[in-house]
């Protein structure tokens, strides 16, 4: 019964897959190591399997900042000082070359570890690199978005053309050709948007756009990392607490190594150890990353707001004033919680009402459905096994992209970016 | 091949039977569109209403900060430090010297720490690493010439710091009040004292005759500051939280705690 299940599942894949033609990776051609979803969004690839790239000191870049909301400097209390500008990074070429713009993922900022990665694989192949944080991310909302309160991707979209309009007008010596974009999670979803605005603004006309692990229906996304801190992780009780049993963990692991070495193989290492993390025990850390990044846009966008539903109104924040009480409030604010409180008053507020439903059509993927379809400068690399996507989601990716559409077997959510087999697809797209 | 399927299929046909309600071992089954469903792999709390993430949060909230409006403050004024004069400092420092030469720097600084290393794991009678400090201080400062290059490391001897506060939280004093430090950043009253005290007995061993030389010429200090800067990755910001303070606290707290456990 199971294996004739499975049979037909497998031939219906290949129909599936014939008609639309997408990239299918096969596991034993890839060779990307772990095959564990959760172990790859964590952990990433093993050092060995990774791209050789330039270091920080061989990269000629610097940052700047931009002042977009002046009026922030009004609204903002004191202890905001660092965020009523929008920094930016910039890694030049020396020569005329095209120009790649980086969204970060969800609550990530232009310095984001992937970023990072993605500047030196772009930058070492002859690109001019801007990197660019989240219109989720706390710098973002802060000193860059209209009304704070992102999750309405068109609205972020518009933000996000402005701040990249912004930066060509602060860098009018540097020499482009043409205009290439990427993101990565979220900024995937975001790039996509971008794209489209970019169609009728003209400013960039982007000649190539690459959507790293995108979540389709963002509501999908979100629910299913609230939903990761909802596992059964064995060892907690009464006196442990999950924070406890992780650092516990950390310790004895280095005990047992003898000394504390901190690397880009820490994770990895750790993992194949008597100490690593049951599944639960990742999904739980995933979705703690997922729920702090949850906390501070909750935190952000109701201060800025003055929504007064975590920080009330008027309440006097100077340096010295302790956030702590507003952090405890905050942190039990999920997306979900996010949506219903701050996003969706708003967005009904200013467009007429409408249901949850139609909001998620607005906000996802499905938006931008036919746009995609007959782009043919848009594609797509996708896992599998990602966590932030749901049934059907990969279906609706297949019949929008067709063979601008790859799809990796393993690799989690964005683990397997650095494994040399996607920077070299990577890089091809964009030569190509 | 065929044999093996069958008996794999027979196994997890049998599990759902023996287990509870895990769910970790059901089979693979790839929708007609490819996706594994990675959460089915997972074993959720019935009610998916477990508060284990806000527990866990409001727990590591709960360190001892009575000076926490002062703390902020110098927090910020150590941002803005390091945003106006540290950074660039350290920028113009990387602009002017060549790799080579700050390598050479930051090993020779590294070395003069191994003398404290050594002190402190003498104190806490951790024979195997105080021997193994010893000869990455005889290998570094003779073949390393006096500690600009880091041989010892190549050989496998990886560096291994102890200091003061480990020491003193070896035999068991608390932390006590979280402190920021201006310019050294977080800290707690233990290390604070820890800190002096490796200061001081650096003053005394006068290792290579370093700080001897360096109270004819603050520049040495400068130097030591800028490298110190330069090898830490840290900025601030980087958190990109409005929290940030909050977790540097506990970061800085478990990781002291790791390290005297280690």
């Amino acid at each position: 019964m199971l294996l004739s299940l499975r049979l037909a599942a497998f031939i219906g894949g290949l129909i599936l897959s014939a008609s639309a033609l997408a990239v299918d990776v096969d596991a034993a051609s890839y060779g990307y190591p772990l095959t564990n979803p959760f172990e790859a969004t964590i952990a990433t690839t093993p050092p060995a399997l990774r791209p050789k790239l330039p270091d920080d000191d061989k990269i000629h870049q610097s940052d700047y900042s931009l002042k977009l909301r002046p009026e922030r400097d009004f609204i903002l209390p004191d202890n905001f000082w660092a965020v009523k500008k929008l920094t930016y990074r910039l890694a030049q070429q020396d020569h005329p070359a095209p120009l790649i713009f980086l969204i970060s993922g969800t609550g990530a900022r232009y310095d984001s570890a992937i970023n990072e990665y993605l500047k030196k694989l772009y930058y070492q192949a002859g690109y001019h690199v801007v990197q660019l944080s989240s219109p989720t991310s706390f710098d973002f909302m802060s000193a860059a978005s209209r009304f704070a309160t992102p999750g309405i991707s068109q609205e972020d979209a518009e933000d996000m053309y402005r701040v990249m309009q912004a930066v060509r007008a602060q860098q009018p010596k540097l020499p482009v050709t043409e205009y290439y974009l990427t993101g990565y999670s979220l900024g995937a979803l975001d790039a996509a948007f971008v794209s489209k605005l970019d169609e009728t603004r003209r400013s960039f006309n982007f000649k190539k756009v690459l959507l790293l692990n995108p979540p389709v229906n963002l509501y999908t996304s979100v629910t299913n990392l609230d939903k990761l801190v909802q596992t059964e992780v064995k060892g907690i009780n009464n006196s442990t607490t999950f924070y406890e049993l992780v650092l516990g963990k950390l310790t004895r692991y280095f005990q047992q190594k003898g000394y504390i070495d901190l690397n880009d193989a820490l994770l990895y290492d750790f993992q194949q150890s008597k100490q690593h993390l049951t599944n639960e025990q990742m999904a739980m850390l995933i979705g703690t990353t997922f729920r702090f990044s949850a906390a501070d846009i909750a935190f952000t966008s109701d201060l800025i707001n003055r929504r007064g539903l975590i920080t009330p109104p008027k309440y006097p924040i100077s340096e010295g004033t302790s956030l702590t009480p507003m952090f405890k409030r905050a942190l039990q604010c999920d997306f979900d919680c996010y949506l219903t409180e701050q996003v969706i008053p708003m967005w009904r507020a200013r467009s007429d009402g409408g249901s949850l439903l139609q909001l998620i059509d607005q906000v996802s993927l499905y938006a931008l459905k036919d746009y995609l379809h007959d782009s043919p400068k848009i594609a797509v690399m996708h896992n599998a096994d990602d966590v932030i996507l749901g049934p059907g989601d990969l279906g609706f990716l297949r019949s929008t992209f067709g063979d601008r559409l790859t799809v990796y077997p393993h690799g989690g959510h964005c683990g397997n970016l650095n494994y040399r087999v996607n920077a070299d697809a990577m890089l091809e797209f964009f030569r190509g | 091949m065929a044999k093996s399927l069958l008996l794999i299929a027979a196994l997890l046909c049998a599990t759902p039977a023996l287990a509870d309600n895990s769910k970790a071992h059901t089979p693979v089954v790839h929708d007609a569109d490819g996706f594994t469903e990675p959460l089915t792999k997972l074993k959720f709390n019935p009610g998916l209403d477990q508060r284990e993430f806000e527990r866990s949060t409001l727990n590591a909230l709960s360190v001892y900060d009575p000076l926490e409006s002062w703390n902020r403050r110098v927090y910020h004024f150590n941002y803005r430090f390091d945003e106006w004069v540290f950074l660039p400092a350290v920028d113009g420092y990387r602009y002017v010297t060549p790799t080579f030469l700050r390598e050479g720097v930051s090993h020779f600084f590294s070395n003069l720490g191994d003398v404290s290393n050594l002190l402190n794991s003498l104190f806490q009678f951790k024979g195997k690493r105080a021997l193994e400090t010893t000869g990455r201080l005889l290998l570094n400062t003779t073949i390393g010439v006096a500690g600009l290059w880091d041989p010892a490391t190549k050989m496998g001897l990886p560096r291994q710091t102890e200091d003061f506060g480990q020491t003193l939280g070896f035999y068991g004093v608390p932390g006590g009040a979280y402190l920021v430090l201006p310019f050294f950043g977080p800290s707690n009253l233990r290390d604070t004292g820890g800190l002096v005290f490796d200061f001081a007995a650096e003053a005394q061993i006068n290792f290579l005759n370093v700080s001897q030389v360096s109270s004819d010429h603050p520049e040495i200090y400068l130097l030591e500051a800028i490298d110190k800067r330069y090898t830490t990755s840290f900025r601030y910001g980087q958190l990109n939280s409005p929290f940030e303070y909050e977790k540097v606290r506990y970061v800085y707290t478990e990781a002291r705690k790791l390290q005297i456990a280690e």
